[in-house]
């Protein structure tokens, strides 16, 4: 799987860093949002769940995973 | 050259097409829209507009950047509320500034918070109802939700020992949000009057609580805990006047949408039983475990959110968002010149037929859009409301209360329940009367 990320939508909710820190962690930005950043972009598949839970969870859809 | 923008019929001189938006803006919006297809221009007083709908252009309007389309002019009314030099009046660089720090306040850290205390605000507000009788439920969800946010931006201290005089105040202020302030909010208007009053004494209140804080080591998980420690870039704070500025924003855009959509939810639930039957049914696997409503609010319930996002689709809150033209913006080939009001609409966007098929039926079942920009209750982009998970959570918290503890049922016919146009914003249009009967234990 590969992880996209619409940063357009992002506002730093910081529900995926919640769901699954070991791909998504959020970061201060200078004058705007805190944005996500990926840490993986292609992740093994054991984190699959948890990667599925943080794009679910993300109020703004700002994560889509292609396969 | 640039394709000529559709223009919607019926202008008159002047006034334009404002007698008609006046009479039924949601009648309106529509007609233009089956007129003049994605982009349709019409005329306020002489100020041009262009409403944008569908998909694509709703995606347009949302991704367009600051510098493009802008914000600040359309919200040039309420700045005496929130204060001078917060948010619409401040650079567009203090603004996503603070922006930012308004944003901190509703993320998922503070959330945890947030669920725990709106939970027990909606256990104690209903512990009032008695076991039986009939409600009046426009002005039980404003005050409920008044509470609530309350509770979550100032602390739960604070609402425990909220006077009437803080209601009074907050009354004053929403009182002055009326048509003529978006044109000039200064003139010597009763309204404007009291509204001026009610804010200076706000920031007394606010100052106060702040020094009280910063003079104690409790800790804080609340809002005003964020908005005091939160830092602009050139390592300043934020002054109290800006402080209580930021928390009447985030109250303003919380309260009357929050509130409305409550009370949609509610009379939903009883015109579709078969619904509010599956949601029921939900609450009992989910709550069969004992958790709390808290915990559950936060994690799960995806039935009860179905039905939560099918009642915003039907009845969006603000019928209409609008920005400013910085600069000629260019859509599909047309250009929208600078100076034009570009509008979109939830109102609009949620009863296009292509996209949501026989829409004025309520259907919790309906598949989720595949376009990102169909459903906009929240609007979309850049700053679609970030408010939206708080949102979602509170009503979840409040309902799944409300359906576990009682049985609720409709005094008048089914299609008596109403919106209400009249105003800035399109709300329940009050009496709303149910009748409730507390469950036995």
């Amino acid at each position: 799987m590969r992880i996209k990320v619409d940063l357009d939508l992002c506002q730093g909710h910081s529900v995926c860093m919640e769901e699954c820190p070991e791909v998504f962690v959020v970061r201060d930005q200078p004058g705007g949002y805190p944005q996500v950043v990926v840490l993986m972009e292609q992740p093994s598949e054991d984190l699959r769940e948890k990667v599925m839970n943080a794009a679910r969870g993300c109020p703004n859809r700002v994560i889509t995973i292609e396969e | 050259m640039s394709k000529p923008i559709p223009t919607a019929s019926g202008a008159k001189p002047d006034v334009g097409h404002m007698e008609e938006y006046q009479a039924n803006q949601p009648a309106f919006l529509k007609r233009i829209r089956n007129e003049c297809g994605e982009l349709a221009e019409y005329n306020l007083m002489g100020q041009p507009h262009v409403l944008m709908s569908g998909p694509d252009a709703q995606e347009a309007w949302c991704r367009a950047p600051d510098e493009v389309l802008g914000q600040s002019a359309a919200y040039k009314g309420v700045v005496p509320i929130f204060g001078k030099g917060v948010l619409f009046d401040t650079s567009l660089e203090r603004l996503k500034q603070q922006l930012k720090i308004q944003v901190d306040a509703l993320r998922y850290q503070n959330m945890k918070a947030y669920a725990q205390v709106i939970a027990d605000e909606v256990r104690d507000f209903t512990n009032n109802w008695g076991e039986s009788g009939e409600l009046e439920m426009v002005d039980e969800f404003l005050r409920m939700t008044l509470y609530t946010s309350t509770s979550c931006l100032l602390g739960v201290d604070f609402r425990r020992n909220m006077t009437d005089e803080f209601s009074e105040l907050y009354r004053d202020l929403e009182h002055a949000v009326i048509a003529i302030a978006f044109i000039d909010p200064y003139l010597p208007l009763p309204e404007f009057e009291a509204r001026d009053k009610a804010r200076a004494r706000l920031g007394e209140i606010v100052e106060d609580i702040v020094a009280k804080r910063r003079a104690s080591n409790e800790e804080f998980h609340d809002a005003l805990n964020t908005f005091m420690t939160s830092k602009y870039t050139d390592g300043s704070t934020l002054s109290p006047h800006e402080i209580t500025g930021l928390l009447i924003a985030t109250m303003f855009a919380g309260h009357h949408t929050s509130s409305g959509t409550a009370t949609w939810t509610l009379i939903e639930f009883l015109r579709n039983p078969q619904f509010m039957e599956e949601v029921k049914q939900e609450l009992a696997e989910v709550f069969a475990d004992g958790g709390d409503v808290s915990h559950h609010a936060m994690r799960g319930m995806p039935k009860m959110e179905a039905f939560i996002r099918e009642v915003l689709r039907v009845h969006p809150p603000l019928s209409t968002l609008i920005r400013v033209v910085e600069q000629d913006f260019d859509y599909k080939g047309t250009i929208i010149p600078k100076g034009y009001r570009v509008v979109m609409s939830p109102g609009v966007a949620h009863k296009i037929a292509e996209v949501f098929p026989d829409p004025e039926k309520f259907d919790m079942h309906r598949p989720e859009p595949e376009h990102l920009f169909a459903w906009v209750a929240f609007g979309g982009g850049r700053h679609k409301c970030a408010g939206n998970a708080f949102a979602i959570l509170q009503l979840k918290a409040i309902f799944a209360t409300l359906l576990l503890d009682f049985d609720f049922s409709l005094t008048s016919a089914a299609d008596e329940y109403m919106d209400d146009h009249s105003g800035m914003t399109v709300k329940p249009k009050a009496p709303m009367t149910v009748r409730f009967k507390r469950k036995k234990k």
